[in-house]
């Protein structure tokens, strides 16, 4: 198979992606949304906007909660994880539409940079979900699965980036095969697995903002201090 | 209707299943599938703090008991390929008798990893749905059946009959205007067009009616246009721990009638945090009620009467050491907690700060009904032992709080862990430090 079939069939599997994505949405809204008759109360900022904007931004905030605080290499990781995702579904439109980009070495390594350290998250999630009583409690072949389907993708995501200037992608270098193989496979798996949370979190997050904003919880002020 | 092995399944999993789908809206879904199972909320709960290697406390862990219902009937990988992530069903009795365990007998509904988890996962909600299944057809602990059962046919949940707690009411007048060697230190009660109508918890009937006699001299001190109803005035709700939005529903709207019927111009809930969210924040919905009236906590009140300079307060006369205990409904879920510290500096001398705090702040393990489940008291006084810490590294000797479900909790881990402190709450000592002029 050529690079250039590979890269085809990744624009229809992102093209499905999509369309599952759309159903998805239309199954969620079909749930009605509750009617809120409570009077706005507390000391925190009431606004909907405020309130909704810190349920969605929160993640963004290393001192934003106490799970984060207390576990800050946890999320450094997280950081760094979805950093990777960012960058390693970017190389792969770069690679195919923008491919000179890829004779610039910084960007090369900006890439390469940025995926070996979610690939190093990967191998530590896994040696986490592995390791960890609690987590093994409450994982299914799904989180096992998506966690190790990620990594390897990271894997050859990194180790195909030096291919993936215009005159090297013309020999055909199986990294970069296989990179396009797994993500097209990425692509289709996402959105019947947990990784498709990406897809709920600005809604779930909204709800959640609005209604502890409305009763004066978000924004979180103090706590610990 | 979930008809799946609908054959095999016992009737009540049936009824479970096909009631599920009707308590499903926006919000809950979008906790039902965004768990990615990161783990990061397991040690935000008191009740894994104080069971160290044992996974079954974990939120996430309890959270999958429900979750795996919705996934397997409501979620489409869930229905074909069950396995893959998780997806499971019930089909028995005794299946039903497991997940209240967890529902009830493993969690408080605190919400402390609904604010701790990055994916915004509100489990305290979807744990109460799970509990309103499980109560609609019958299966719920002993405590929780007779407590909803005096609420739903006495009107309050305690099982107060009307003539002691207007005995109270007469009782705690005639204390007061003795006290005060002024007649007119009376409750009024049912008076008509007043500024605030003021509502109780039963336990302030039954085991504090000095708290009742306080808020009567603070009312006093301040000259307020008030009365207490007759009827309607048991503003605690049973409904928010039980799941049971029909008695939710029906409690709430009680107190606003009576309220509208009375024409007050402003609903007071005394200090429960429970009361206070079931009536000012859950109620509304529901009862499905548009609120006429203006609703505060007593607490507002309070500081409020001290910032307009209606009553005088001399901090001096309560000069121990204190400390203070959030409640979990004000703070985690009505953003209660400036206000009381407010005051508490505005009537104590010496306060210390519980770390953490506000909304942060631990469980008092006696929330989300535990005091009313007997049968998990061994449990919940074990979690307690985080609260305990928290509580002695202040160095207090009095802890304060603006929940009557916290000082049961409270008291009861005092006892438990042999601390030397006491509870007491906002009213008592705004009514010490009370100036009469």
């Amino acid at each position: 198979m050529s690079l250039h079939t590979v890269q085809i069939i990744h624009y229809v599997a992102l093209g499905v992606m999509t369309l599952v994505y759309v159903l998805r949405l239309r199954w969620f809204f079909r749930f009605p949304a509750a009617k809120e008759r409570q009077p706005p109360s507390g000391t925190g900022s009431v606004k909907p906007t405020a309130s909704i904007f810190y349920s969605w931004f929160n993640v963004a905030n290393p001192l934003g909660m106490e799970s984060f605080r207390k576990h800050w290499f946890l999320y450094l990781q997280f950081v760094v994880f979805h950093l990777g995702v960012v960058a390693a579904i970017t190389m792969s439109f770069v690679i195919a539409d923008f491919a000179g980009l890829m004779n610039h070495r910084w960007v090369v390594l900006t890439f390469q940079i940025l995926i070996w350290g979610a690939f190093a998250v990967g191998i530590l999630r896994i040696i986490r979900r592995v390791g960890s009583k609690y987590l093994r409690a409450i994982s299914s072949p799904d989180d096992y699965f998506s966690l190790v389907l990620l990594t390897v993708w990271f894997g050859l995501a990194a180790s195909a980036a030096p291919y993936g200037r215009p005159d090297l992608q013309a020999a055909g270098n199986t990294l970069l095969i296989a990179y396009y193989v797994v993500q097209t496979f990425f692509l289709l798996y996402v959105p019947f697995s947990k990784i498709s949370h990406y897809l709920y979190y600005p809604f779930t997050r909204y709800y959640l903002g609005k209604s502890l904003g409305r009763r004066g919880v978000y924004p979180m002020e103090g706590g610990s201090a | 209707m979930i008809s799946q092995n609908s054959e095999t399944r016992s009737h009540k999993a049936q009824m479970v299943l096909d009631r599920f789908e009707k308590k499903l809206n926006r919000q809950m879904v979008g906790s039902l599938v965004s768990c990615v199972h990161c783990g990061l909320c397991t040690d935000s709960c008191h009740y894994v703090l104080a069971n160290p290697g044992d996974p079954t406390y974990a939120p996430a862990y309890k959270a999958d008991k429900i979750r795996k219902l919705f996934k397997r009937h409501f979620d489409w990988t869930g229905k074909v390929f069950p396995k893959w992530v998780k997806a499971g069903t019930v089909m028995t009795d005794e299946e039903l008798e497991e997940l209240k365990d967890t529902v009830f007998g493993k969690c408080t509904n605190c919400r402390r990893c609904t604010l701790n988890c990055p994916m915004g996962v509100d489990f305290a909600t979807f744990n109460r749905m799970a509990r309103g299944l499980l109560v609609s057809v019958g299966v719920m602990p002993e405590g929780v059946a007779t407590v909803s059962k005096d609420q739903w046919e006495i009107g309050n949940q305690m099982g107060v009959l009307p003539e002691d707690y207007l005995d109270t009411l007469e009782w705690m007048s005639e204390e007061v205007s003795e006290e005060l060697g002024d007649p007119a230190a009376v409750i009024p009660v049912d008076k008509m067009d007043a500024d605030i109508v003021y509502t109780i918890n039963p336990r302030e009937v039954k085991y504090d009616p000095r708290s009742i006699a306080d808020a009567l001299k603070v009312f006093h001190a301040a000259k307020a246009n008030w009365t207490m109803p007759s009827e309607g005035w048991d503003m605690t709700n049973f409904g928010l721990f039980s799941g049971d939005d029909d008695l939710g529903g029906a409690v709430a709207r009680r107190v606003y009638e009576k309220t509208i019927e009375l024409r007050g111009k402003c609903l007071v809930m005394s200090e429960c945090g429970h009361g206070y969210r079931s009536t000012r924040c859950e109620g509304p919905n529901w009862a499905k009620f548009d609120i006429p009236f203006e609703m505060e906590s007593s607490v507002d009140t309070m500081l409020r009467y001290i910032k307009e300079g209606r009553i005088k307060v001399d901090k001096s006369k309560n000069p121990d050491l204190v400390t203070f205990h959030d409640s979990c409904n004000n703070a985690r879920s009505c953003g209660l907690t400036e206000e009381p510290r407010e005051l508490l500096q505005l009537v104590c001398e010496n306060f210390q700060e519980m770390v953490p705090n506000r909304a942060e702040n631990f469980c008092c393990t006696g929330g989300g009904g535990a005091m009313s489940m007997t049968e998990y008291t061994p449990r919940r006084l074990k979690s307690a032992v985080i609260k305990a810490d928290q509580m002695k590294a202040t160095g207090a000797k009095i802890v304060v709080t603006t929940c009557h479900n916290c000082v049961d909790g409270l008291n009861d881990l005092i006892r438990h862990y042999k601390l030397d402190m006491k509870v007491t709450q906002l009213v008592n000592l705004v009514a010490n430090a009370l100036v009469w002029e």
